[in-house]
């Protein structure tokens, strides 16, 4: 008697857990920010420019959950340039430019993710709107 | 001097092998051939981008341009090569006008650029040197990097101040020096081959 009310509980319990905390993971789109200002050529490849030099092709990267547990890690993809500063034409083919790094990650259901990359500090995030922008500082 | 790299010796062996028929045989021409490696007879084993790839001589007849007087001086600077072999900017440049590259293994535009820089540089020769510039942190990929993209020069592991000092903030970054150490023109992003090896042809003149 008492066991099943046991199994019961413990069956109700990860229920419960299952309807906050899907262990279900779910491709997520995330857009790196490098707001280096380097003068490049609109599209080009690109890396971190002095002094986000941390931020490379094959960096390697770790994200965690609100709670610490380790949801994902992968390494950092190639960049490409994209213009800092599109009010103005600058005239010429070399401009100041961020570089961004689109990737893709799965990751299971949380409120909260931290973004942690060698260098740089951790880059606190949700998923709602994607893809989720997320500025290296 | 600029050439192909050989294999090394540990490939070389990797074709060695014990038949069941004549085991003491083979073991004592494997040793033979251990022994022959152990003591430098086995040939090269050159780490790609040490010191075995440093120029050799300026080759006779070669003279070169003048950089304007009010260029700027070169900041000086020592490094190691991927070999450990030190080097020290200033005499590569005491006799030859040198190009440096800033570069890391990751980056994948500087691939291309590594050849484009050495196809401008072949017409010279020894006339002209050429070292590349890697980050402290990327110096073991860097080692399977140019051992992998077989690039036949020198390749120096170098403090971040080095960067700074020329203001290498994202690799690639490709600079001309001057025999004697002037700055004569820094590409940020790379050089296109063409417009190097007219800078080249400016610079050196044979008679």
């Amino acid at each position: 008697m008492r066991s099943g009310l046991a199994a019961a509980l413990a069956a109700l319990l990860v229920a419960a857990a299952g309807c906050s905390l899907s262990g279900e993971e779910a491709e997520t789109s995330i857009r790196l920010v490098v707001p280096d200002k380097n003068v490049r050529a609109e599209g080009v490849e690109c890396a971190g420019a002095r002094p986000f030099e941390h931020v490379h092709p094959g960096a390697p990267f770790t994200i965690e959950a609100g709670d610490g547990t380790v949801v994902a890690d992968g390494e950092l993809p190639v960049g490409h340039a994209e213009n800092a500063e599109p009010e103005i034409d600058w005239g010429v083919d070399r401009i100041p430019t961020f570089c961004v790094l689109d990737f893709e990650v799965a990751l299971p259901e949380r409120p909260r993710y931290r973004l942690l990359l060698e260098g740089s500090r951790p880059l606190e995030f949700a998923v709602g709107k994607e893809p989720v922008v997320l500025v290296v500082g | 001097m600029r050439r192909a790299r050989p294999r090394h010796d540990a490939q070389r062996l990797e074709g060695a092998r014990l038949s069941e028929g004549g085991g003491v045989a083979a073991a004592l021409t494997l040793g033979l051939v251990l022994l022959l490696v152990a003591c430098g007879g086995g040939g090269d084993n050159a780490v790609a981008g040490g010191a075995d790839d440093l120029p050799g001589a300026v080759p006779a007849g070669v003279r070169y341009a003048k950089p304007a007087a009010a260029t700027l001086r070169a900041p000086p600077f020592s490094a190691e090569l991927l070999d450990g072999t030190p080097i020290t900017a200033s005499k590569l440049w005491s006799d030859r006008p040198l190009v440096l590259v800033f570069t890391a293994s990751w980056c994948r535009r500087c691939a291309e650029l590594h050849r484009d820089v050495a196809a401008a540089l072949d017409e010279h020769g020894d006339a002209i040197g050429l070292l590349g510039v890697v980050p402290e942190d990327d110096a073991q990929a860097a080692r399977d990097y140019a051992d992998e993209l077989d690039l036949g020069y020198p390749i120096a592991v170098a403090p971040e101040r080095v960067w700074l000092d020329y203001a290498a903030r994202e690799p690639p970054v490709v600079v001309l020096i001057s025999r004697g150490g002037k700055v004569l023109r820094g590409w940020p992003g790379g050089v296109a081959r063409e417009e190097l090896a007219r800078r080249l042809d400016e610079l050196v003149e044979r008679s």
